[in-house]
């Protein structure tokens, strides 16, 4: 198997977000600033990583029967592992994704990855595959982010674009990740096809 | 290696090995990151206390801590002449997504100082601006909101006033002006806006209770 092909298939063929169309909810609710996207999308791609790792290492030692409670335990306790050392070393990024953190546990493309990968595959593979998807999706939501941020406050990364009259903020809202996501989608779609 | 079959040992001690090794790999890094933690927290408190009465004036004081009753905790800040700058109180209400931590500062007539929300779950980018919205210049002073996003929202909101500095709970009506309250809420975060409204008039309340003893 070659190992940059299965990075390469997480980032374009198989991104999460744009293709696979996993996960929306942590991609809908934390793309309000870029930064907050990308900090997400590194936080899943940490969990994605290890839990895709551990799961292909332990796959012969876990029975078909109990495998789903055995795949959660691995994925919640990396998903507690990184809440505690976010707390204790970057407090900001912490207050600022506060609530969506826990949420990784049940985000689908860890389970679905852990599942539909890890179980199958070896264990350098599967880290490549927790590279590509959690890169994938770490690009995907930066790029909702950066849309988002640059209509609905006028700025890029924080730093302030357009002024205050300019701003559309629905963009911010709910409303306006649904829209930036459909236009996404119809361009990635588009770009794709031809 | 052969994989496991799906019998009942097997399955058991499977799930209970793998249950057993994660809760060991937790309660090491529990170990390691609790003094940062801790730390982090207490330097959050002391920050939050300076901020809330003194602002960035670079005056220096003692603190003196006194819980009181109901869970409300009184930080009282008394300068080096031995004058009460200002008291904090920390108070707790449910917010949005969770448990809503305010420290207000009050001076010994009940103005606030100023404020910080010290913990909090509320929605990244909606929510979460309770930290720095009610401390803003208001809508009106600076011309926030765009016009067609007036036109998308369908609102067409008066200049009002979202800035809690130099208010007085006891003087006036602090609730958010959709429940007829002088201040604005959040925009598109009311039950934050309320939330943190109440921790305020609770921390007021608690306040002159021991106060006035």
């Amino acid at each position: 198997m070659n190992y940059f092909k299965t990075i390469l298939n997480g980032i374009v063929r198989e991104n999460p977000t744009f293709v696979l169309l996993l996960g929306m909810c942590p991609t809908l609710a934390t793309t309000t600033s870029a930064l907050n996207g990308f900090g997400m999308g590194v936080a899943t791609m940490f969990v994605l990583i290890c839990s895709n790792t551990f799961i292909s290492l332990l796959k012969n030692l876990i029975p078909d029967g109990v495998r789903i409670p055995c795949y959660i335990v691995v994925i919640a306790s990396f998903v507690t592992i990184l809440q505690m050392v976010m707390q204790a070393y970057v407090p900001d990024l912490y207050k600022t994704l506060g609530i969506f953190i826990p949420l990784i546990v049940v985000n689908c493309i860890i389970l679905g990855r852990a599942e539909a990968f890890a179980a199958k595959n070896n264990v350098l593979a599967s880290l490549c595959d927790g590279v590509g998807i959690g890169i994938g999706f770490t690009l995907a939501l930066t790029l909702l982010g950066v849309v988002r941020e640059f209509f609905g406050k006028g700025s890029f990364f924080g730093m302030q674009i357009l002024p205050e009259s300019m701003h559309i903020l629905v963009f911010v809202l709910a409303p306006g990740a649904f829209i930036t996501l459909g236009y996404l989608l119809a361009i990635v779609n588009r770009v794709s096809r031809s | 290696m052969k994989k496991l079959e799906s019998n009942f040992v097997n399955m058991a001690v499977s799930l209970l090995l793998i249950a057993a090794a994660a809760a060991a790999l937790l309660a090491w890094v529990h170990e390691v990151t609790r003094v940062p933690i801790e730390k982090i927290n207490a330097q959050t408190l002391s920050d939050g206390i300076r901020s809330v009465i003194v602002g960035d004036r670079p005056v220096e004081f003692e603190v003196e801590s006194q819980v009181g009753s109901d869970g409300y905790t009184f930080y009282r800040a008394v300068g080096r002449d031995g004058q009460l700058l200002g008291t904090a109180v920390r108070s707790e209400t449910e917010g949005f997504g969770g448990t809503l931590t305010v420290l207000t500062g009050f001076d010994p007539d009940g103005n606030i100082l100023g404020y910080e929300v010290l913990e909090h779950s509320e929605t990244p980018g909606l929510g979460a601006q309770v930290n720095t919205w009610f401390k803003q210049l208001s809508r009106g002073d600076s011309d926030s909101q765009s016009a067609l996003g007036m036109v998308i929202l369908g609102r067409d909101e008066p200049a009002g006033n979202h800035n809690i500095v130099g208010m007085n709970p006891g003087r006036d009506d602090m609730t958010v002006s959709k429940d007829g309250g002088q201040v604005d809420a959040i925009t598109a975060s009311t039950i934050t806006s309320r939330a943190f409204l109440l921790a305020v008039r609770n921390a007021y309340s608690a306040y002159m209770a021991t106060n006035n003893k």
